[in-house]
């Protein structure tokens, strides 16, 4: 493997890493904060136990986030030192935002880590939702400086040099609000299930059903929602990227030929070698409503670009077709939810249980997909139609020992969390104030 | 506005060195604990940095952003040529930082503590060793700034600049530093019989500050370091670093009479000092390469940038620092108030 690969497959890697963690570190405080007004309110002390149980899980999610992302912010440099020359002043403002914000939520999550009978009880509760509300601002932020690099702005591009850096233009980049939107309703359904699976196992296995079952209903709320607007952040942002990234768009739906009224692919095979995808669903027409609302719209096809800008259609086509499969199929599971809410029969029912468990997953498996379309649709540019990746990689060799280490030691974190947070549901079922 | 961001830089790296260096020390003084002093201080080091923890490392993130945002000349020389020593520093941020999180909130106290314990106490120490290293390496003049990779070995480009004895007893000045920082604190925050614990380890932690900055200081000038030809040449790095060594008598009378605030005023002082001197000395040729010294100001960014910057500096800091202050008063870091 070159080095180039090696350190792209690092930052894919931490990346994949850091943003379980992130979202979860974003999400879960709203969770932990519903849980504590409902204790506030009802004075039941289940929801304290809730609470306190769902703090400890912030506290280790918050500090895997804060470490995986401060290897990130050294790893922008040490892997992509030509990318953050340039691109550094240009998209520092979103960064430097995202510290203060990184910081009030530091700063909040003290206070309430630390405040239980010490500050007053509203303030102390408040301080919980300024945990979450940073959370989601810092993720916007630097969902924003991704945006910049599909869709460069807020500078003139003369002679290879990046003049008149407007970095408020640059933050604001047409592609930050679409990708924001959807980053955000993504951290919310992926953590929504996921969370919402963890306890629905619970129920299933019958341990401390009355609990769990408080825990679940907060927990899909957040995530049914979400998933239920999902799709329709999705296809703005298809939208687009039709505009302005139409070559990535080629490749989400394996569309090798520039035609009117272009017909959507569903699953299937690429072959990139004959241009051609077998064994797929074909919609008539749909790909060119979906894309431009317009049913004879003309859809570019990746032949119109030359080889060396197109990314690797078979990985964006197969992520996307994961994505927007997952991304169906929770928006029925979400409806079904809603539904359950009138038809309590449903939750006596273990097969409800089992479903929800088996879903935990699939919005994290989604949320990934999705960023490996919007990243290696990227490709070959690290800023797009400005600076290939392969002019931004470090000159320094052997990135692929850096790769390794990176990846035994996320491993072993990944396994470590997880083993931390069976203790805690342990904890939780084995303790006595339920 | 220039002025602003340098000032945050300064700032936020005497910030750093202060709060995640006590932090560190913390983990170093535990590290060289009895064992049954070695509980006592995990609880203590829990109670007193629990709260502030997250926002104590927080400020590495800011100085990096600040670098490559304003500086990013600067920045890009840094990253390049020091990318060894720096994910080294990174691998001890990620290991202590989860077996910081690790040891106080599994769920169940049991063997798995002792490894946590373990973790938390190396990856204390060879962090910050690191951490000196990289500051070591960018004065120790071995850093070799090129186009033509393939000129020079990979030994001279990417090893040299950091592994040599001026950077490696740097790290270790640094290091002791910590540790010293972290007695000191943690004398106040003892109860009386664990206070004289503490006492003894910053008596410790002051003489081996001493002699690493000797050892520092006399290795540079028998070889001739730019930096310590420098900074001895420097009147006002000489008087500062005096006055840093003059506190020192104080200081171990205050530390006698157990009288935290003044022991702590001296402590974050001296550092202060001496970082402040070390700045002094060089400024604004912060890096010192075999050939030639490289000032931060050559490689500012625009006037746009630099304004921008300087603006939500501003802001930022009007948001964390009151929120800061606030946080470290409730949980009586500091109790000049109550004095
Ligand atoms: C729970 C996760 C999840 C789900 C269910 C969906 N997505 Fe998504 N999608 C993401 C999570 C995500 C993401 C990981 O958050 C991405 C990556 C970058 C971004 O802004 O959001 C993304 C990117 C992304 C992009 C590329 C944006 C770009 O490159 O700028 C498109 C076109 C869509 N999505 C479209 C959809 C559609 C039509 C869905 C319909 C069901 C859908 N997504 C469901
Ligand atoms: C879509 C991608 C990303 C999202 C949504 C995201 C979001 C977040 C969130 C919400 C946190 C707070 C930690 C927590 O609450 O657990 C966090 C931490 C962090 N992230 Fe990311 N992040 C992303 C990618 C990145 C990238 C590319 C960088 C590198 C520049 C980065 C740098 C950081 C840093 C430095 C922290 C630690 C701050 C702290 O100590 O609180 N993140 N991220
Ligand atoms: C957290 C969610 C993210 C994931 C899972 C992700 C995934 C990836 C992947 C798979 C690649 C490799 C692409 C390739 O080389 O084929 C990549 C590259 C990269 N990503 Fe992301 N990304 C995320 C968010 C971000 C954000 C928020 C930023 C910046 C603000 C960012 C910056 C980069 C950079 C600089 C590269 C390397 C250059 C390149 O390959 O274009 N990523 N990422």
């Amino acid at each position: 493997m070159d080095n180039l690969d090696a350190a792209r497959l690092q930052m894919a890697f931490t990346l994949i890493f850091h943003i379980i963690f992130a979202c979860i570190g974003m999400v879960m405080p709203f969770f932990m904060v519903v849980a504590h007004k409902k204790w506030l309110n009802t004075k039941n002390p289940i929801y304290l136990t809730l609470t306190k149980s769902w703090q400890k899980g912030v506290a280790i999610f918050f500090v895997t986030g804060a470490v995986s992302g401060t290897a990130l912010s050294f790893e922008l440099g040490l892997l992509w030192p030509e990318f953050m020359k340039h691109a550094g002043p240009i998209i520092g403002m979103p960064f430097s935002l995202e510290g203060a914000a990184f910081f009030v939520e530091a700063l909040a999550l003290g206070f309430y880590l630390y405040g239980w009978n010490k500050l007053p009880e509203k303030f102390h509760w408040f301080t919980g939702v300024i945990v979450g509300i940073s959370g989601v601002a810092s993720g916007i932020l630097v969902v924003s400086a991704n945006g910049w690099m599909n869709a460069p702005s807020g500078f003139d591009y003369i002679n290879g040099e990046f003049l008149n850096i407007d970095p408020v233009k640059a933050l604001f980049n047409p592609a930050w609000f679409t990708q924001a939107l959807h980053m955000t309703l993504a951290a919310f359904t992926a953590t929504g299930f996921a969370v919402a699976g963890i306890h629905a196992f619970q129920v299933y296995k019958k341990r401390q059903a009355e609990l769990h079952k408080k825990a679940f209903k907060i927990a899909i709320t957040f995530g049914a929602i979400a998933a239920v607007l999902q799709p329709l952040s999705g296809d703005l942002s298809a939208k687009d990227i039709a505009e302005r990234q139409p070559v990535k768009l080629a490749a989400m739906e394996a569309h090798y030929h520039t035609e009117k009224g272009a017909p959507l692919y569903i699953g299937g095979i690429v072959d990139n070698e004959k241009q051609e995808i077998s064994y797929k669903i074909e919609i008539p027409k749909a790909l060119s409503f979906l894309a431009f609302g317009d049913f004879n719209a003309e859809v570019k096809g990746l032949n119109d670009f030359p080889e060396d800008v197109r990314p690797n259609v078979a990985i964006v086509h197969y992520a996307f077709q994961i994505m927007v499969g997952i991304g169906t199929l929770l928006l029925v599971v979400g409806i079904l939810f809603f539904i359950s809410l009138k038809k309590k029969t449903w939750w006596q029912n273990n097969r409800f249980w089992l479903l929800f468990t088996i879903l935990a997953p699939m919005g994290f498996i989604a949320l990934e997909a999705g960023w490996i379309v919007t990243e290696v649709g990227r490709q070959p540019w690290i800023i797009h139609n400005i600076m290939k990746t392969k002019d931004a990689v470090t000159p320094m060799p052997g990135m692929i020992y850096s790769f390794y280490m990176y990846v035994i030691l996320y491993t072993v974190l990944t396994i470590a969390v997880t083993w931390l947070m069976v203790r805690q549901i342990k904890f939780l079922n084995n303790s006595k104030s339920v | 506005m220039l002025y602003v961001v340098l000032f945050f830089l300064v700032f936020s790296l005497l910030l750093y060195v202060v709060l995640a260096g006590a932090d560190f020390g913390a983990g170093i003084v535990e590290l060289f604990s009895s064992e049954k002093n070695q509980q006592i201080t995990k609880k203590t080091v829990y109670r007193v940095m629990g709260p502030v923890w997250e926002a104590n490392h927080i400020w590495i993130i800011i100085i990096m952003v600040i670098l490559w945002v304003g500086f990013p000349g600067f920045y890009n020389i840094l990253v390049l040529y020091l990318h060894i020593p720096l994910t080294l520093v990174l691998l001890g941020i990620t290991l202590r930082g989860v077996a910081f999180v690790f040891r106080h909130y599994d769920a169940y106290k049991d063997k798995s503590q002792i490894l946590y314990d373990w973790m938390f106490r190396i990856s204390s120490l060879v962090t910050p060793i690191f951490l000196g290293m990289t500051f070591g390496a960018m004065i120790s003049g071995n850093i070799t700034v090129t186009d033509n990779y393939e000129t020079l070995s990979f030994y001279d480009l990417f090893i040299a600049p950091w592994c040599n004895g001026f950077s490696f007893f740097v790290g270790l000045f640094f290091a002791a530093l910590c540790a010293f920082l972290a007695s000191v604190l943690l004398i106040g925050e003892a109860n009386e019989v664990e206070r004289a614990i503490y006492v003894k380890k910053s008596r410790i932690a002051t003489i081996t500050v001493i002699i690493l900055g000797f050892v520092v200081l006399s290795y540079g000038y028998i070889n001739e370091t730019t930096f310590v030809i420098h900074f001895i040449k420097n009147p006002y790095a000489i008087t500062l670093a005096a006055l840093s060594a003059l506190l020192i008598l104080p200081l171990l009378r205050s530390i006698r009479r157990a009288r935290k605030v003044t022991t702590r005023t001296f402590t974050g002082l001296q550092v202060v000092l001496i970082l402040i001197a070390a700045l002094i000395a060089q400024y604004p040729n912060l890096i010192i390469t075999s050939e030639s010294e490289i000032s931060i100001l050559e490689t500012v960014a625009t006037d746009s940038v630099i304004k921008v910057l300087g603006i939500t500096l501003i802001i930022g800091g009007l948001v964390i620092l009151p929120g800061l202050f606030h946080l470290l008063k409730s949980f009586k870091m500091i109790k000049i108030f109550e004095q």
